[in-house]
């Protein structure tokens, strides 16, 4: 479903903060199977520093980590309380709730190509689609677009916490 | 067609040993081991000493054992993955029970896509 998720509510979902919150806004939702997010890549980000001085290129781990909190976000609506209007998500939609805290960890990444490289002004359109689940532990395809391009694809598997 | 029990049983066997082979080349290719498939014995414990793996294999086996033979694993199979030998028994059970309900279900419980 369409959703329109801003960082406000992104921020109740995933403990990350600056300089490492690496998602804006979540605008496709299936509670628990899939979402479809938005990073902004601007000059601005910290890592351009060193990353590399005078060839600002996003580091590829940094855009695995983009699709991994697009995850747990795609998780964290699914701990929601049934009926919550996803359309409509806002800071209240939360209260007495801590998805933050329950944010689990990545345990694995499987077959990850980074196929171009991501530099600042681009928009990454992330894709995360859960792919089984045993135990705690569960599969995820995920990939990334700039302007319609796979930039990275692979596969990652995340635990909840026990 | 009247079968003789001896027949039956050497086709069991046969079968078994041509699922364990499967099953070996499966568990090295999936979880890219450096390894001879042959050198994983049958009933050579998978986890903890023997293979070494862990419960992230365990998601990537099932994984295999559904590409293989669209039967998925639960969180309650999880025995089954103890040894080839016991992997083997079950896929063949599943088979069995498939071919008496008339086919496989394809559809299975695991969503993969």
């Amino acid at each position: 479903m369409k959703v329109r998720i801003d960082t406000g509510c992104i921020m109740k979902m995933l403990p990350h903060r600056y300089p490492f919150l690496l998602i804006d806004r979540v605008t496709e939702l299936e509670p628990g199977k899939s979402a479809v997010g938005i990073k902004n890549v601007t000059i601005n980000e910290p890592f351009f520093q060193g990353h590399f001085p005078g060839e600002p290129i996003v580091p590829g781990v940094l855009l695995l980590e983009s699709l991994a909190q697009l995850t747990a976000v795609m998780y964290g609506a699914a701990a929601l309380p049934e009926g919550t209007d996803f359309a409509n998500l806002n800071e209240e939609s939360f209260s007495g709730i801590d998805l933050a805290g329950k944010v689990g960890y990545l345990a694995e990444i499987r077959n990850v190509k980074f196929k171009s490289l991501v530099r600042p002004g681009d928009t990454l359109e992330l894709h995360a689609v859960k792919k089984i689940q045993m135990g705690l532990l569960s599969q995820i395809q995920v990939f990334a677009r700039v302007d319609g391009q796979v930039v990275v694809e692979g596969i990652i598997t995340v635990s909840q916490k026990a | 067609m009247a079968v003789s029990g001896k027949e039956q049983v050497t086709a069991y066997a046969e079968k078994k040993r041509q699922v364990c082979k499967d099953l070996k080349q499966m568990v090295v290719d999936q979880l890219c081991l450096d390894l001879d498939p042959e050198f994983i014995t049958n009933d050579q414990p998978l986890f903890g000493r023997g293979l070494e793996l862990d419960s992230i294999d365990s998601l990537e086996l099932s994984v295999g054992v559904f590409n293989l033979y669209q039967i998925s694993l639960s969180d309650d199979d999880k025995a089954v993955l103890s040894s080839i030998n016991s992997l083997a028994e079950y896929v063949m059970e599943h088979q069995a029970k498939d071919a008496s309900d008339g086919g496989a279900d394809l559809s299975g419980g695991m969503d993969l896509g």
